[in-house]
């Protein structure tokens, strides 16, 4: 399943060599095909070389989403556009795998290994799937290879800091039936050393160990190539130590956390050439328990997810794609009084319409119905422009409204949660563009892409202190954030005198700030909200021959401010990673060597503060493949 | 066409030769830690002695390792930030509680870097640093050999003053936060355990007798006991703030030390406010506390103030204390607790505002060098 382009669309890849880039098969990984709405594709392509890692790796080494870790293998939270966690939402086949709790999500619980591609739906875009990702959306896909008759991946990765994962994948099947099973098994001490200022002296990293597995099973059938059945069903199970602060480094306070989660999907799509009907439910079981000397707290949570969509495309022009969401979450949690619930029912429409060939725009109508009350309305409107014929440019605009319903805990966490508080409201305009360029002899594809976009976030929840309480913090709906930024991006892909270059790199630039006083004499108006960086960069130079392959990447991150009047800040630091290996064919096999060097240049750094990383650090990967398809 | 060609070239050999040039500029082998946009002092001149004026202790947030010390000169008002860390090159550490004078010594108690740095109050160098203790609140000083320091998960650590060490813990299951000493008892808050809630915890206090450190009898109080004084008559006032819960309402105890007996419970009105940092002025006729404001209550009062002395206006007061010689109110204003905060220095009698600070994080202690 690694060779699945995930558009869907499968391809007779060189089935012996899993990184070798067929010139004539690269697509975009931009793509404005929402009709004026932005989205950004990586595809499995990517993601081989990184299958031990976890999804927030991939997420900074290859896109714009900012990733805020507090360690190795530990708490990691996505944000892009100068919005929080809880403003991006992650799925996993159509599966939000957000906490209803929290509102959020641990990335680094997320292996690579579970999915084949990614898919980043930016701000507005996101509407499509859901309401209150005022970020954006990341979707995380399976997808069948529909000529596969065998696909077997067996890895062992051996780390530094006693860092080791297995990973086994099994897909078969036929042109109407496909099974992936996916199993994935990590364990670390993760005892990495490092410079700690508080006691001056270089110590190994305490309590950091920990054993996540993962087991998934899916299956596919087709039928008529008019009738798509899927069903998936994944579990994983996690069990973590919470490494200390660097001047909490008393072993008399250690932190540890389990982490449960099934997830189970059942689909079906009805595919004909003007119609289209997918329907699917799903459902979601997170359970949590944390530890420490004092607290020991469990926390279930279960989400009913269902969907139905429709698409019609017989009127002249026109597509029509309206539908019907409902969810329906309850928690049991020990920081709950009782069971708690929440029901979302979400009326959906989206219409496209073709002007003229050069012109197309879209209109996405959504309304969400939360526990009875109807929302106000969300729209959105896109509109796309292609100027010529034979160059591939296409400029973009859209702008929308967008709500967040406040997060079960903001609501109901014992004494502390807010049952009165109001969504936040977000407008977002935005205009991009996408350039490529095919050689016509095939050799060179080039792609360039651009957006700006200025977001308004209103009544948006903070946790503030109770007037009069020192010890009472209440979330309310307080802040309003402007945030404003661009994003570039590049793909260059060259084939030449038989070796495979490949660039790629993002630049963002976010000035998201706080607008709105709250306290007497407030410093903080107009100033960067903290743990944003205004500056973020990442870029990949990979070169390929003789079956042997090279990958060095570079992330920039900017100064991040800890202080809200931006009088504190983390300075800017860049990292260089790097991987090389080698494939060894024989017929349906291949044996892969691969060598993974993080932190080439042993940055001594801090991404939150307090929080130490891991200087230059190894992991050593092999591979066997075996891969057999349909020719 | 073309030209929009030969554009996006020359944009992305841009676009690389600056990615070049970030990498070059950002390859710099500095530590990356947090760093404030003032810049750092001339420590070329000479060392600095912290004589006349207030320690102000910056708790900071919790596990962001930003605890620090800031002096107030009372010569020239000038605030020095940070100087445990000038001192010393490294952060005072997470969630400083309360700095204590001893000698020639300052003890400053961080919490949930589980110690307390020792340092020498002239150039505040650190001296020696005390752990082994279950998350440190509060020390007391009892006389020129020994302290105690109580704890939020359990027992009351004894320190040996001449060598600065741990030598007795007296058990308690609890977690006990204020204390104060009369005659040879030292009377200490508990508020019970950390992880229950107020419905089910005990709050009272502890008496303790300091010649053989035993528990020799206890007294029910409020909930969540967070302020002691002892007043010039000899009586002992304990600030209850009810529960963060709102569980009872708030209550200001004064008990008779001697007949270990409650001789007067006021008691506020449970609208959400709750009262906390309680305070005496070196003469001891007159308490202080925080509430909507800064309160102000001579101990011969017979029913609590109903105005504040100072009210908050919106601000975010924190840290209370009175000053040993001039009387002043010295409380601070937290902000929103992500930056640095202020302290505001009252005229007691008048109310009128003398002077303000800029100090570190979460100013919520002080400590006066005369």
């Amino acid at each position: 399943m690694f060779f699945v382009n995930f558009s869907g669309k499968s391809i007779a890849q060189n089935t012996k060599d899993t990184l070798h880039l067929p010139e004539f098969e690269i697509k975009s990984n931009y793509i404005f095909d929402n009709q004026g709405f932005k989205r950004v594709k990586l595809d499995s392509i990517t993601l081989i070389p990184h299958l031990s890692s976890d999804l927030s790796t991939i997420l900074s080494e290859y896109s714009t989403v900012f990733i805020k870790s507090y360690g190795n293998g530990t708490l990691a939270t996505p944000s892009f556009r100068g919005t929080t966690a809880q403003h991006t939402q992650v799925e996993w086949n159509g599966i939000n795998l957000n906490s209803p709790m929290l509102g959020q999500i641990d990335l680094s619980l997320v292996p690579v290994s579970q999915f084949d591609g990614i898919e980043i739906l930016y701000g507005a875009a996101g509407l499509s799937r859901t309401s209150g990702a005022f970020g954006g959306v990341i979707n995380l896909v399976t997808n069948p290879d529909w000529n596969n008759i065998a696909d077997v991946i067996v890895a062992q990765t051996i780390g530094s800091f006693d860092n080791y994962t297995t990973n086994v994948n099994a897909a078969i099947g036929t042109r109407s039936f496909q099974s992936h099973t996916k199993f994935n098994y990590s364990s670390g001490l993760n005892d990495f050393p490092y410079y700690n200022d508080y006691l001056g002296e270089y110590v190994n990293q305490q309590n950091a160990s920990f054993k996540i597995y993962g087991i998934s099973q899916e299956f596919f059938w087709k039928l008529k190539d008019k009738h798509l059945f899927n069903a998936k069903i994944w579990y994983s199970h996690s069990k973590r130590n919470l490494p200390p602060t660097t001047s909490n480094f008393d072993t008399s306070n250690l932190e540890k956390e389990l982490d449960k989660a099934l997830r189970a999907v059942i689909e079906y799509k009805y595919v004909k050439s003007d119609l289209n009907l997918m329907i699917h439910s799903a459902l979601s079981d997170q359970f949590m328990n944390y530890q420490n000397s004092l607290i020991n707290a469990n926390h279930q949570s279960y989400t009913w997810i269902n969907r139905l969509r429709f698409s019609y495309n017989g009127i002249r022009n026109l597509s029509l794609q309206p539908g019907i969401d409902f969810n329906y979450d309850w928690v049991y949690s020990d920081s709950y009084t009782g069971m708690k619930s929440r029901s979302t029912l979400s009326l959906f429409a989206e219409i496209n319409y073709e002007f003229n060939p050069k012109i197309k725009g879209s209109l996405v109508i959504r309304d969400d119905v939360v526990d009875g009350r109807f929302m106000p309305v969300i729209p959105a409107i896109g509109f796309e422009y292609k100027p010529f014929n034979k160059v591939n440019l296409v400029v973009t605009a859209n702008t929308a409204r967008n709500y967040r319903y406040p997060t079960l805990n903001e609501l109901y966490w014992e004494i502390y949660g807010n049952p009165d508080l109001s969504p936040e409201t977000n407008y977002i305009i935005e205009l991009g563009s996408t350039y490529n360029y095919p050689s016509r002899n095939k050799k060179l594809f080039l792609e360039a892409t651009f957006s700006g976009y200025y977001s308004w976030i209103l009544d948006m929840i903070i946790w503030t202190p109770v007037e009069g309480s020192s010890s009472l913090w209440k979330p309310e709906n307080v802040r309003q954030v402007n945030a404003r930024g661009f994003e570039i991006g590049t793909n260059i892909n060259w084939h030449i005198i038989g070796f495979d270059l490949g660039f790629k790199a993002n630049y963002t630039f976010c000035h998201s700030t706080n607008e709105k006083a709250q306290i007497p004499n407030d410093n903080t108006v107009g100033k960067q909200i903290i743990y944003v960086p205004v500056n973020n960069l990442n870029s990949t130079v990979s070169l390929e021959r003789w079956k042997f392959y090279f990958k060095y990447n570079f992330l920039f991150v900017g100064k991040r401010f800890t202080s809200t009047d931006n009088s504190y800040y983390m300075p800017a630091y860049s990292l260089s990673n790097i991987i090389f290996g080698k494939n060894f064919a024989l017929d349906n096999f291949v044996l892969s060597l691969q060598v993974q060097i993080n932190n080439l240049f042993n940055i001594d750094y801090q991404s939150v503060a307090s929080r130490p990383m891991p200087g230059i650090n190894y992991a050593f990967t092999l591979k066997f493949s075996f891969k057999k398809g349909i020719n | 066409m073309i030209g929009t060609r030969h554009n996006i070239y020359t944009l992305q050999t841009l676009f690389i030769a600056s990615l070049f040039a970030v990498f070059f500029t950002s390859c710099s082998k500095t530590p990356i830690r947090e760093t404030t946009i003032d810049p750092p002092p001339d420590t070329t001149v000479t060392p600095i002695t912290y004589k006349n004026g207030i320690f102000v202790v910056n708790e900071g947030n919790f596990n962001w390792g930003n605890a620090s010390v800031s002096f107030i000169d009372y010569n020239t008002n000038n605030v020095i930030q940070d100087i445990f860390k000038k001192s010393n090159q490294r952060g005072l550490g997470d969630v400083a509680q309360c700095m204590i004078r001893f000698k020639d010594y300052g003890l400053i108690v961080v919490n949930n870097s589980n110690r307390i740095e020792v340092v020498t109050l002239k150039d505040f160098k650190s001296f020696t640093s005390i752990s082994g203790f279950y998350s440190p609140r509060y020390l007391e000083i009892i006389d020129s050999t020994k302290a105690y320091v109580t704890s939020l998960k359990k027992n009351i650590a004894v320190i040996d003053l001449a060598t600065f060490t741990i030598t007795k813990e007296i058990p308690t299951s609890t977690w006990t936060e204020v204390l104060t000493k009369f005659d040879q008892y030292m009377f200490v808050t508990s508020i019970g355990n950390f992880n229950e809630s107020n419905a089910k915890r005990k709050a009272q206090v502890f008496i303790i007798d300091t010649k053989n450190d035993v528990i020799v009898d206890s007294m029910m109080t409020g909930k969540e006991p967070l302020g002691i004084v002892m007043d010039k008559k000899q009586k002992i006032w304990i600030l209850c703030t009810g529960g963060y819960d709102f569980y009872e309402s708030p209550s200001l105890i004064r008990l008779d030390p001697i007949l270990r007996i409650v001789e007067k419970v006021f008691t506020f009105p449970n609208d959400g406010n709750l009262p906390n940092k309680l305070c005496i002025n070196a003469t001891r006729d007159t308490i202080y506390f925080i509430k909507d404001g800064v309160y102000q209550m001579p101990v011969t009062a017979s029913d609590l103030p109903s105005q504040p002395f100072i009210p908050s206006n919106g601000r975010l007061l924190y840290g209370l204390s009175i000053h040993p010689i001039n009387g002043s109110i010295y409380v601070s204003d937290v902000l929103d607790y992500i930056q640095d905060g202020t302290i505001y220095q009252y005229n007691s009698s008048t109310g009128t505002l003398l002077n303000t600070y800029k100090v570190g994080r979460i100013p919520s202690s002080f400590c006066f060098t005369n």
